[in-house]
């Protein structure tokens, strides 16, 4: 049985608090993706590169981000790297670790998009006197990036989500650890989650939604 | 309709409806089993022995309280954050889990009378100087998120308006990233401060001074309209005083010494 007399006015004071929060939450969202995609970006090159060991550090990086809990990232980033002295604020170890996993995932997606694209399109472009850089250039990445768009904006989405794994590495300025400090304080657990879990809807919904606009005018022919 | 059957069935619907008035207390006693939220990351108060068994202050008198109404304990395994939704949920019965009886919480959990008292020290990293409790002052602290000790030291860092507080998930996690250096210094109880320096689990801490709060007196929780077993439990509390027992177990878990006065001269409770 569920045993819990709601009490809203008390959580409903502490919105404007979980408000800012939401802020640090987009805000290490969209950093966390403008880093994330440059990696990717770097990434999907080494890998195109031929190069061995650069197409190594590609699989390792991937393998790592795709295959272990962005919790443990997170925690790796903060933890690990304090145990070897370098230290990193809660911000900066939440920033890095989501960003870690976002180049991982969205390296994926660029080598899924890539594969969508026929490799007729590079010989045409370099039949017609382009270099293998030039013909990538303004042939292959414009399709690659069109085609990975909407995977990316899932990732958008996920890296939002990820911002309330910054609790285990001490991260209490964003809106899962506002809510969180707030619950130790009043113990008003179900109201407070609740309102953040609308937070956390009503941004995603946002993104998720501006995403399909913004693609419809941006890939129109 | 005969006043006879009337009065019959009168008897009858208010016999059905008798159960319905059985409180939490009734419940635990006709269930036969006890289940008590309890943190088993807060040495001495809880913690693993090495079959990873529960054991601890907390764990014992989860087990006094469940012998005293004739009942099996069950231990059940929360954090600091999941005790009380545990406790709304339904998951448990009650939590002995060094629960500070704040007057905001208060509005939302029931608490008995203080069953422990805390006083808590300053712990700071080896390389950080550190004369005393305000050397905390302008330096990076943390503490573990929704304790005592926490909500005390982030109000003293907004205070002072400078440095840095940090809230981590768990007592290991503060002291993994004092050990590390990230964090200056911490404040946690005596108990914990002195068990983990003796543990040796993490090298380059010291304790350098007693922080100037007052105890934090912990009490049993359980839902705030449950009156019936919130007096249960305040008298068994009495009751674990007056016969010894609180002594006997502080010394089992927290070592030699008096264990702290839980009353405060000059009020009521």
């Amino acid at each position: 049985m569920f045993n819990y007399n709601f009490r809203w006015n008390q959580a409903l004071d502490s919105l404007p608090q979980m408000l800012e929060g939401a802020l640090v939450t987009i805000e290490i969202a969209v950093l966390s993706m403008v880093i994330g995609i440059s990696i990717a970006m770097v990434l999907t090159l080494f890998r195109l590169s031929g190069n061995r060991v650069l197409s190594a550090i590609t699989t390792t990086w991937v393998e790592i981000a795709r295959n272990t809990p962005a919790l443990f990232q997170i925690y790796m980033v903060h933890f690990g790297l304090g145990g070897f002295g370098i230290h990193l604020s809660p911000y900066m170890s939440l920033l890095i670790g989501i960003a870690f996993n976002n180049a991982g995932y969205l390296t994926e997606n660029f080598r899924g998009a890539l594969k969508a694209i026929p490799d007729t399109q590079t010989r045409s472009a370099r039949s017609l006197g382009m270099t293998p850089i030039q013909a990538f250039q303004h042939v292959v990445m414009p399709q690659m990036l069109r085609i990975s768009f909407l995977p990316m904006t899932n990732q958008m989405v996920w890296a939002i989500l990820m911002t309330s794994l910054g609790a285990v590495v001490a991260m209490n300025t964003d809106l899962y650890g506002v809510t969180s400090d707030l619950n130790a304080r009043t113990f008003r657990t179900f109201e407070l989650f609740a309102i953040a879990a609308v937070i956390f809807y009503l941004l995603t919904k946002a993104i998720t939604l501006s995403a399909r606009l913004l693609a419809a005018r941006l890939f129109r022919y | 309709m005969k006043p006879s059957i009337f009065i019959a069935g009168l008897v009858a619907a208010s016999a059905a409806a008798m159960p319905v008035l059985a409180d939490k207390l009734d419940d635990i006693i006709a269930s036969g089993t006890l289940r008590c939220a309890v943190v088993l990351d807060f040495p001495p108060m809880g913690s693993r022995d090495a079959d990873n068994n529960p054991i601890g202050f907390d764990v014992d008198y989860c087990s006094d309280l469940a012998a005293a109404l004739g009942v099996t304990p069950e231990v059940v395994e929360t954090t600091f954050p999941e005790r009380i939704p545990a406790l709304m949920s339904g998951r448990v019965d009650v939590a002995v889990a060094s629960t500070s009886d704040t007057l905001e919480r208060a509005k939302t959990v029931g608490f008995s009378i203080p069953y422990y008292a805390f006083e808590n020290a300053v712990v700071a990293n080896e390389g950080v100087e550190m004369a005393n409790w305000e050397g905390m002052k302008g330096k990076t602290v943390g503490a573990t998120a929704g304790t005592y000790e926490a909500i005390w030291l982030e109000g003293k860092v907004k205070e002072w308006g400078e440095g840095e507080f940090r809230p981590y998930q768990n007592q290991a996690d503060v002291f993994l990233a004092l050990s590390q250096g990230q964090l200056d210094a911490t404040v946690s109880t005596v108990e914990v401060a002195e068990a983990n320096v003796a543990s040796g689990n993490f090298p380059g801490i010291k304790i350098v001074d007693k922080a100037p709060m007052v105890p934090d007196y912990v009490a049993l929780i359980t839902l705030r309209e449950e009156y019936g077993l919130i007096n249960y439990m305040d008298l068994f509390i009495n009751q674990q005083v007056r016969t010894g027992r609180y002594a006997e177990l502080y010394k089992k878990w927290v070592g030699e010494g008096v264990p702290a006065d839980l009353t405060i001269p000059g009020v009521y409770r």
